[in-house]
C-alpha cells in the first residue's frame, strides 16, 4: 500500500450536515457532469422511497437518500448523502490483490482502473457498499467516487461540494471535527449526538451530522476498528507458517526416512551374516 | 485428415458416459464464449449486491479444498514414508493437477478482466488474501504439473526427465504441503474482511484455521472417493486395506476440526448465533451430516475397513464440506430483506461443465496413461534411481499399455 504513513488529522474531509440539507440533489447533478457518466433510464418510486435512482451503481457515484418520518404530527423528510466514505484505512485498498486502490495524503481514496483485473474483492470487503462493477460491459472494471482527486490535486473542491448550497463542509479532517464537534455542542437539540465517521470503519473522510438515530436514518452499522487489521491478524502469520510447515514436515520426512535406512541396514547385516554361516 | 479420423475413431469406442461429459463440457465452452461476448452482467445473476456467485463459491471456494487429495495423500505416504500408500499418490496427483487447472479456468471466467491475471505478478499486495491465494494457486499448479509430468515421461520413455522427478518427489510433497496450506488457510481469511456481512455462526478469527483443517481431512476423503470410485467403475484393484489407514486418519483431523469449531463458536464469536433459523439449520446440516456423522462413522472399526462404508463416510465430508463453503461464502452472506441470489443456467451450466471436466480429462489420462500401475511390489522406490531400474519398467508400462 503507501510508503509514508499519513497524517489523518491532515486529509481533506467532508462534514455533512443532513440537517441542513435541502434535498435539491445539486451533488449528484453536479458528480454526473464532473465525472461525465452517463444518465440512468429509472422510474419514480421503483426504490425505498423518493429518491431516484434507487441505488447507486456505475452510472451513479453519489445520491441523496430521502426518509420520510413524522414530526410533531407533521411529515418531514430526512435526506442522507451516500457517497464513498473514503476511508482512512480502507478495506478496498488493503483486499485489492494488485494495490489498485490507493489512499492518497490528500484525502480521496483513488482507483487505478489501468490495474484493476476485475475480481470484485472491493466490493465484498467494503462495509458501505461502495464500488460498483460496470455489468453491461464484456470485460467490466470498477466505478465507485474519486473524492474529485483531480480538482482536490489542484487546490478546488470537490464538485458536489461545490455545488451543495447548504450542507456540504469541506476541509481538513481536524478541523471538520471541531467543527462537528462545535455544532453539536452549540445546537444540542438539533443534533443526534454522533459523528458518523469519526470512528467507523477506523476513521472516514466523510463525516455526517443528523438529527436522527443513524440506524433510522439508513446508516450501516459498522464496526469501529479499521477493517485490513482484520485479514492482516491472519496474513501477517503467513511466512511464520510457511516455514514452519516447511521446517516440521522436512524433520519428519528426514526422521522417516532414517528409520527406513537403518531397517535396512540391519536386514542386510543380518543377511550378510546368514551368508557367511 | 487422417489424424483427424484416427482421433474420431478412437472417440467412437468410448463409452457412452464420457461421451456425455464431453457434450457437458461442449456446452459450458459455449456458455463461457457467451460470457465473453455479453459480458458478466447480462449472462449471470451477479450484481453489486452479490459480487461474488456460484463461480467464486464452487469453482474456486469449493474447488480448492476438493483438490486437496494431493497435498494430504503427499504428505502422508512421502513424507511420513508410509511406502504402501503409493499407489493411491499418483491418481490424487491427477485429479489434483486438474483440479487445480480447472480452478484457473473458473477464475479467469469471473475475473473482469481475465488477459490481466498476470498484473497479479508484477504489483504485489500482501495485505491482499486475494494475492496471495493467487500466486499460491500458480505456484501450486506448477508443482502439480511438473509432478504430473512423472506418467507422462512413464509413458514416453523420457529418461532424464523421469530421473529427475524422482529424485524431487519428497522436496515437491513437502513444497506442495507449505504452498497448500497458505492459500488453503487464506481462503478463509477472505471472509475476515467481511465483518459485518457474514453471519456470526461462521465469522471468527479461526476460521483460516478452519478452511485449512477442513481442507485436510477433505483431502484424505477425497483421495478415498476417488480410489473407491475407480475400483467400482474402472475395473482398477480394490484399495480398502490402504484406504483403512486413511481411515484411522481421518478422525484424529476431524476431532481437532471440532475442537477449534466448538471453542471459536463458545469465546470468540460476538453477536446472536442462532437468529436466524435457516442459517441455524444450514449450520447444523453442515455439522451433523459433514462432520459428526462420518466422524463417529470413521471411529467404528467395522466400518472404516468396509469398502462400500469407506464410500458413504467419505461422501458425506465431502457434501458437508461443499455445505460449509457455500455457508461461507454465499448463504451466510445474504443480508435480511436483500433479495436471494440464485445461478442463472448460463451460470449453471459452466459449473456443471467444470465438474465434468474434470471428470472427463481424469478417464482420458488415465486411459493413456500409467497412473494406476504403481504398487511398491511392482516398482523400485529408491532414490535416486542409480540403476535405471524405473526406465526398464517404464518400457514395461508402455508394452502393457499398448498390448
Amino acid at each position: 500500500m503507501s510508503s509514508a504513513p499519513i497524517d489523518y488529522g491532515k486529509t481533506k474531509t467532508f462534514l455533512i450536515d443532513t440537517t441542513k440539507c435541502t434535498g435539491c440533489r445539486g451533488c449528484q447533478v453536479a458528480c454526473k457532469q464532473w465525472n461525465q457518466l452517463k444518465a440512468e433510464n429509472t422510474h419514480f418510486f421503483t426504490g425505498e422511497g423518493y429518491q431516484n435512482p434507487p441505488q447507486m451503481s456505475e452510472f451513479t457515484f453519489t445520491r441523496v437518500k430521502f426518509k420520510d418520518y413524522q414530526k410533531h404530527g407533521q411529515n418531514e423528510f430526512a435526506f442522507y448523502k451516500e457517497m464513498c466514505m473514503h476511508c482512512n484505512e480502507p478495506a478496498c485498498a488493503s483486499v485489492c490483490p494488485v494495490g489498485a486502490f490507493k489512499k492518497t495524503p490528500e484525502g480521496p481514496v483513488v482507483y487505478n482502473a489501468k490495474k484493476c483485473i476485475g475480481c470484485r474483492f472491493c466490493m465484498v470487503a467494503c462495509p458501505f457498499g461502495v464500488p460498483k462493477y460496470e455489468w453491461s460491459k464484456a470485460f467490466p472494471l470498477v466505478k465507485k467516487c474519486t473524492g474529485c482527486y483531480s480538482r482536490v490535486k489542484n487546490g478546488l473542491h470537490p464538485a458536489c461540494a461545490t455545488a451543495c448550497p447548504t450542507a456540504i463542509t469541506y476541509g481538513s479532517r481536524e478541523e471538520m471535527l471541531k467543527e462537528a464537534e462545535k455544532r453539536i455542542a452549540a445546537k444540542p437539540d438539533r443534533y443526534f449526538k454522533v459523528i458518523y465517521g469519526k470512528e467507523e470503519a477506523g476513521g472516514t473522510s466523510v463525516l455526517y451530522l443528523t438529527h436522527q438515530p443513524l440506524d433510522e436514518l439508513g446508516f450501516k452499522p459498522v464496526t469501529k476498528r479499521p477493517l485490513p487489521s482484520y485479514t492482516w491478524q491472519a496474513l501477517r502469520l503467513v511466512p511464520g507458517i510457511f516455514l514452519t510447515v516447511g521446517g516440521t514436515l522436512s524433520a519428519i520426512s528426514w526422521f522417516q526416512h532414517r528409520k527406513d535406512r537403518v531397517r535396512k541396514e540391519e536386514e542386510e547385516q543380518q543377511n550378510r551374516k546368514e551368508g557367511n554361516q | 485428415m487422417t489424424a483427424a479420423r484416427i482421433v474420431m475413431n478412437e472417440i467412437k469406442g468410448y463409452h457412452r458416459f464420457i461421451k456425455f461429459l464431453m457434450v457437458l463440457v461442449g456446452a459450458a465452452a459455449l456458455a463461457s464464449a457467451v460470457r465473453f461476448i455479453f459480458g458478466l452482467g447480462a449472462t449471470t445473476n451477479l450484481n453489486d449486491l452479490y459480487p461474488w456467485g456460484l463461480w467464486i463459491s464452487f469453482d474456486v471456494v469449493t474447488a480448492v479444498p476438493l483438490a486437496a487429495g494431493a497435498f494430504t495423500i503427499g504428505v502422508v505416504a512421502h513424507v511420513c514414508h508410509i511406502k504402501k500408500l503409493e499407489p493411491l499418490v499418483r491418481p490424487a496427483i491427477v485429479t489434483g493437477f486438474l483440479g487445480y487447472s480447472l480452478v484457473c479456468v473458473g477464475l479467469l471466467l469471473d475475473l473482469g478482466q481475465p488477459q490481466r491475471g498476470p498484473y497479479v505478478l508484477f504489483n504485489w499486495n500482501v495485505h491482499s488474501p486475494m494475492f496471495e491465494v493467487s500466486m499460491c494457486v500458480m505456484a501450486y499448479t506448477t508443482v502439480l504439473f511438473l509432478e504430473f509430468l512423472h506418467p507422462v515421461s512413464e509413458r514416453f520413455g523420457w529418461h532424464i526427465p523421469l530421473r529427475l522427478l524422482r529424485t524431487l518427489e519428497l522436496p515437491f510433497a513437502i513444497i506442495a504441503a507449505m504452498i497448500s496450506t497458505l492459500h488453503q488457510s487464506t481462503l478463509g481469511t477472505f471472509f475476515l474482511i467481511a465483518v459485518d456481512k457474514l453471519h456470526n455462526l461462521w465469522y471468527n478469527p479461526l476460521l483460516p484455521l478452519q478452511f485449512w483443517l477442513s481442507a485436510i481431512f477433505t483431502g484424505l476423503s477425497i483421495v478415498i472417493f476417488e480410489a473407491s470410485l475407480v475400483h467400482k467403475y474402472m475395473g482398477q484393484p480394490d484399495e480398502s486395506d490402504l484406504l483403512a489407514t486413511l481411515t484411522k486418519i481421518i478422525p484424529w483431523i476431524m476431532g481437532i476440526y471440532m475442537l477449534v469449531k466448538v471453542y471459536a463458536l463458545a469465546f470468540l464469536s460476538h453477536g446472536p448465533l442462532f437468529d436466524r433459523p435457516v442459517l441455524t439449520a444450514l449450520f447444523s446440516v453442515e455439522m451433523i451430516v459433514g462432520v459428526l456423522i462420518p466422524f463417529a462413522m470413521f471411529l467404528t472399526k467395522r466400518i472404516r475397513t468396509d469398502k462400500q462404508m469407506q464410500l458413504r463416510a467419505a461422501s458425506l465430508v465431502i457434501i458437508g464440506l461443499i455445505l460449509n463453503r457455500f455457508n461461507v461464502s454465499m448463504f451466510a452472506m445474504h443480508q435480511p430483506g436483500q433479495p436471494v441470489y440464485f445461478p442463472n443456467f448460463i451460470e449453471s451450466v459452466v459449473t456443471i461443465g467444470i465438474i465434468a471436466a474434470h471428470i472427463l480429462f481424469f478417464v482420458l489420462v488415465a486411459k493413456y496413461f500409467p497412473i494406476f500401475e504403481h504398487h511398491p511390489e511392482a516398482t523400485d522406490y529408491t532414490i535416486p534411481d542409480r540403476f535405471r531400474k524405473i526406465e526398464k519398467h517404464g518400457e514395461a508400462h508402455g508394452k502393457a499399455s499398448e498390448a
